[in-house]
């Protein structure tokens, strides 16, 4: 691999990548509701690699979610840097997640009708922005898909997709990368190479990232770990090793 | 496994009513016609019935031939002294010639009262006996008895506000006269027949004015009280003269609704055509969709094997619910049905044909025969998508698959294009080899079969051609044509029903536009006319020849040449024939003669045209044998060969003073002017106008007058065959919204994935609305080349019958093929409202 020679620029540079405000989520009405996400409020810091944790049902997914603009909270609000993600309409929420956010999701990541390289620029094409030609190239070369470029997902392998996705993510520079259990699909070295990634996009890009795992070892690439359960935050860990992320989460009861 | 299929049916609402709807409207054709056809002969033949009611037994004169179309038979006139005979019959208590034949009623002003869609213009002796007029009653004044007095039938009296006691002209193949209106008359529960127009006159009047004095067409005897039709015929038939034969009344209403039934038989077989176009279409829609819900549940058919489900219960399954739907969407079809007998019947009573009109028939063969056919076709076109549901195997449940793409074989080239070859070899040799037009029709379905079949092959680049100005429309047009490639077989069968309609209506425009075209030649080169008299409604059947001797008066008119037309036997076939003014057809009609001479063309004499001499092997001095109706058989010696058809095109001509002789007195169809050196054109035109005021059956129209005139008709019945052909396109588009729909519903995750990374609603509606115009855009466009094909074809095939120009309407097919696109863009609003509606999280969160 390559070192990236041009760092992204950022329209908006804040210490804070997103925040959460007093954010819940309730499902469905009446006896049959559903507390998802019990008044959370957190901070994502600019340049960090943030783990979301958490037993199933925790919320941990809901949260990111929330974060991303895929759903909104029923109370609470949601920024992204400064602007009020919370508040916006369905068309300037799309926008804004195609020019300021990334995704990388746990399957499916990939129009199966499109080249690996026709996806990793898809979101600047749905733009109608012309992709930056020489940032793409260095982005793909760093996740080792330079061979495989005219391929279509079909002929990729769930690792090779992934890393797919996870160029794609990158390519139009966002504010900020989300990855929903980017992982779960992938066997052990795989997942090991693309977390490698995400990683050195935060080292050496400045790039922030937010994943959702329910994986210790997936977690201990980030810097730092946040704990759900039962829609709430319970606890956080900095620098935190796959072992002691084990541990907590046997704590936890997961 | 019943509790499963009905519940699958009932989960996916919006299939179910889009292939409900597309089979339903093509049972609903199919009901309709029948209905209809049904209650038209119920209707005629109550008519008939009715007006011979009151007649026991009819003599006649004895056929002298049955013509194989039209109504029927033709007979000479009989003796009018037979009647002497008839009455003083034991049994006979009261019998009457009658008479009927040409009479064009005018109203007040003195204008034709025309009749729509070319219903007769008819006069009849009016029995002095009640009971013999049968149904034919008087609704109001009295019955004519004096040779100035004439009863109409009460429509034309009420349309055009004629008096009883007011004078109106009534105008013959003869002299031309005026009558006082006397009576109206009504048919039972009617007030015309079927649209015709009718005079009535006292019997002596009738048989100057519309048949032969000292002749009848029949005599009508009504028996005494006690003696039976049959036993009356038989003691006149003893009686009549050689040559003559008695018959029971019962017996001529049969053989007239026989005659009616076979005429209704046609408009039966032409809508009938038109349903099975529809019901074709249909299938392709069900083909389609059962193929789609078999890819979608192939998961859920694994699971079934995987437990345990055999691959006969699967088919069953799947057949099962192809029956349900089948017997269900044709249910709603015959209801539907009825509805479309109603429409059907205003569609005929705008083009003119107006008929009696009773309560819609609807009889059980009506309700069986719609309810297997749809049923039938239904399971026909599940059989091949469920079939392939039974190779699913049971491994295929743990897989995740996602819908993609298909291979494209090298067998379904060479099926296709073997089957193309075979149609378009068969239509060829139908329309060249002279081989049966059934022939065409097989061949025609066999091309489009091959097509059909070659389609997939060609819609990747096809897509490309058509979607290269959509990458202006950016990401979601390139999507479009991606996905729109992405699955050839669906693409090009949904694709393909559209073109089945699109194929038809630009065939019949290509044709119309040659057939025009020749027209405008033959007009334009073929004639040395600078004016046209014709009957002055355009389905007329002429005019009367006291017409020409007007306008040959008419200052600055040089020559006028006269032509007619008829039935007969000509070398044992029934077949059209013309006849022409020698002195003046080789000038103005340009009728050159590669042998012989038209001055020779006189009594007994024939010319016959080069195709015809050809085949028959006929030179000059050869005789043919022909046979008129009236007259019998004559023998008529080949005095010319004539070349190049133009004006006239009948393969056999004689002259007007034949056809008087042989047929009778006869009309005149159409007269060619011209004009004298220096005299100016529209200062004639009008001179002959003003000359045809006293004259309403005929009108001078100019070359362009003309060639409008012809057209107009053509567009008519162009319209016709288009709003008929409109169902099959209106299936095909049910058929790209369930398409659509059901592509939608599979790409749920990829629609998820699309918004996620930042495609707008607005983005996703257009995506699936340019997909769709490209779906209708290869339908329309394949349709538009096969149709322009075919027309070409069949106008080729035809120049020895005078299409001569060939002409394809540019604009009018660019303008089908704009309102395909148009169509398509509101086919996807639905499927395009769901997939904007997604919701992201459902599709890219794995459960």
């Amino acid at each position: 691999m390559t070192t990236i020679t041009t760092p992204p620029t950022y329209s908006t540079r804040t210490a804070t990548a997103a925040r959460a405000e007093n954010v819940s989520k309730f499902y469905g009405s009446g006896d049959a509701t559903v507390t998802a996400l019990d008044n959370v409020s957190v901070g994502l810091a600019a340049g960090q690699f943030t783990a979301i944790m958490g037993p199933s049902g925790s919320g941990k997914s809901t949260l990111l979610h929330m974060l991303a603009g895929l759903d909104r909270p029923t109370s609470g609000k949601v920024f992204l840097g400064d602007t009020d993600i919370s508040s916006l309409k369905d068309k300037a929420l799309t926008l804004l997640r195609r020019d300021r956010i990334g995704f990388i999701f746990q399957s499916f990541n990939l129009l199966p009708t499109m080249t690996a390289a026709e996806n990793i620029i898809l979101p600047m094409r749905i733009a109608g922005r012309r992709p930056d030609d020489h940032w793409v190239a260095s982005i793909v070369e760093t996740v080792g898909l330079s061979g495989r470029l005219g391929h279509r997902p079909s002929q990729l392998s769930g690792g090779q997709q992934q890393r797919v996705a996870a160029a794609r993510a990158l390519a139009s520079r966002p504010e900020i990368v989300f990855a929903d259990e980017p992982t779960g699909a992938l066997d052990s070295r795989s997942g090991a190479e693309l977390l490698g990634f995400l990683r050195k996009a935060v080292t050496e890009l400045g790039q922030t990232v937010v994943m959702v795992t329910h994986d210790a070892t997936a977690a201990s690439y980030a810097d730092r770990v946040i704990f759900l359960a039962d829609g709430h935050i319970v606890d956080e860990m900095h620098q935190p090793s796959a072992d002691a992320v084990l541990d907590y989460m046997k704590h936890l009861g997961a | 496994m019943l509790t499963t299929t009905l519940r699958g049916m009932v989960a996916h609402k919006l299939r179910l009513v889009l292939t409900t709807a597309s089979i339903a409207l093509g049972v609903a054709f199919l009901a309709g016609t029948l209905v209809l056809t049904d209650t038209m002969g119920t209707a005629f033949q109550q008519l008939f019935g009715k007006v011979s009611a009151g007649t026991d037994a009819v003599v006649r004169t004895e056929a002298s031939y049955t013509a194989s179309e039209g109504v029927g038979t033709s007979r000479s006139p009989i003796d009018a002294k037979v009647l002497d005979e008839v009455r003083k019959v034991d049994g006979v208590r009261v019998a009457e010639g009658s008479v009927s034949g040409y009479a064009l009623l005018t109203d007040n002003d003195g204008k034709a009262i025309l009749t729509k869609g070319g219903a007769p213009t008819m006069g009849y002796s009016m029995t002095a006996d009640e009971k013999l007029r049968g149904d034919v009653e008087l609704l109001s004044g009295e019955r004519p008895d004096s040779p100035n007095e004439v009863a109409i039938d009460a429509t034309s009296a009420e349309d055009n506000d004629i008096a009883l006691g007011s004078t109106i002209k009534v105008l013959f193949q003869g002299p031309t006269q005026e009558f006082t209106v006397v009576g109206t008359v009504g048919y039972g529960d009617e007030k015309d027949l079927g649209g015709t127009t009718s005079a009535y006159f006292d019997t002596a009047t009738a048989q100057k004015l519309v048949g032969q004095p000292g002749t009848f067409d029949t005599i009508d005897v009504s028996a005494e009280e006690g003696v039976g039709q049959s036993e009356l015929a038989e003691r006149l038939d003893a009686v009549v003269p050689e040559g003559t034969e008695a018959v029971t009344g019962k017996t001529v209403a049969e053989e007239n609704s026989d005659a009616v039934e076979k005429d209704l038989k046609m408009v039966g077989i032409l809508f009938m055509i038109f349903a099975g176009i529809a019901l074709f279409v249909g299938a392709f829609i069900i083909w389609n969709t059962f193929t789609m819900i078999v890819t979608q549940r192939s998961r859920e058919i694994a699971l079934m094997r995987a437990i345990g489900a055999t691959r006969r219960q699967v088919l069953r399954s799947l057949l099962l619910e192809a029956v349900l739907l089948g017997a269900g969407a044709s249910a709603v079809g015959v209801g539907l049905g009825l509805a479309v007998a109603k429409g059907l019947k205003m569609l005929m009573d705008v083009v003119g044909f107006s008929l009696p009109s009773t309560s819609l028939q609807v009889e059980p063969r009506t309700i069986i025969v719609s309810m297997l056919v749809g049923t039938l076709v239904t399971v026909v076109a599940a059989l091949v998508p469920a079939r392939r549901a039974t190779k699913v195997l049971p491994v295929e449940a743990l897989r995740e698959s996602t819908p993609g793409g298909e291979k494209t074989s090298k067998r379904r080239a060479f099926i296709g294009l073997t089957v193309l070859a075979a149609g378009v070899a068969g239509m060829l040799s139908s329309l060249y080899g002279g081989v049966t037009m059934k022939a065409f029709g097989l061949g025609l379905v066999a091309a489009l079969l091959g097509v059909i079949v070659s389609l997939p092959l060609i819609v990747r680049p096809l897509s490309a051609l058509i979607a290269a100005p959509m990458k202006l429309r950016g990401m979601p047009g390139e999507l479009a044509k991606q996905n729109a490639m992405r699955n050839p077989r669906r693409t090009s069968s949904t694709a393909a029903a559209l073109m089945i309609g699109l194929t038809l209506v630009v065939s019949m425009s290509v044709f119309a536009s040659s057939l025009k075209a020749s027209f405008g030649e033959v007009i334009g080169d073929k004639t040395n006319a600078d004016l046209y008299v014709t009957s002055s409604s355009a389905q007329g059947p002429g005019f009367s020849p006291s017409v020409i001797d007007a306008v040959e008066d008419v200052p600055g008119v040089e020559t006028v040449s006269t032509s007619g037309w008829g039935m007969a036997r000509f070398g044992g076939e029934d077949t059209t024939y013309s006849s022409v003014d020698p002195a003046t057809a080789a000038d103005l009609m340009k009728m050159d003669l590669s042998q012989g001479s038209l001055s020779d063309l006189g009594k007994d004499t024939v010319v016959v045209s080069k195709a015809t001499a050809t085949s028959e092997r006929l030179e000059l001095g050869d005789t043919v044998e022909s046979e008129f109706a009236a007259t019998g058989k004559h023998q008529l010696e080949v005095v010319g060969i004539y070349d190049s058809k133009g004006w006239i095109t009948d393969n056999y001509v004689i002259s007007i003073e034949q056809q008087n002789t042989y047929a009778g007195a006869q009309l005149i169809a159409s007269g060619l002017v011209k004009i004298a050196e220096g005299a100016d054109l529209d200062e004639v035109k009008d001179a002959v106008s003003a000359a045809l005021a006293d004259h309403p059956d005929a009108k001078v129209l100019d070359q362009d007058g003309f060639e409008a005139e012809a057209s107009g008709f053509i567009d008519g019945l162009l319209l016709f065959v288009t709003v008929m052909l409109l169902l099959a396109v209106m299936i095909a588009l049910l058929g790209i919204v369930n398409t659509l729909a059901l592509s939608v519903f599979e790409r749920t995750r990829e629609l998820g994935l699309l918004r996620a990374v930042g495609m707008t609603r607005g983005q996703v509606r257009a995506m699936v609305r340019w997909e769709s115009v490209v779906i209708s855009l290869i339908g329309a466009m394949s349709g538009a080349g096969l149709g322009i094909g075919i027309g070409l074809a069949l106008s080729k095939a035809l120049e020895d019958e005078g299409i001569t120009g060939i002409s394809i309407p540019g604009p009018q097919i660019a303008l089908y093929v704009a309102l395909a696109a148009v169509a398509g863009v509101l086919a996807a609003v639905g499927p395009a409202k769901s997939a904007a509606k997604v919701d992201v999280l459902k599709a890219v969160v794995t459960d």
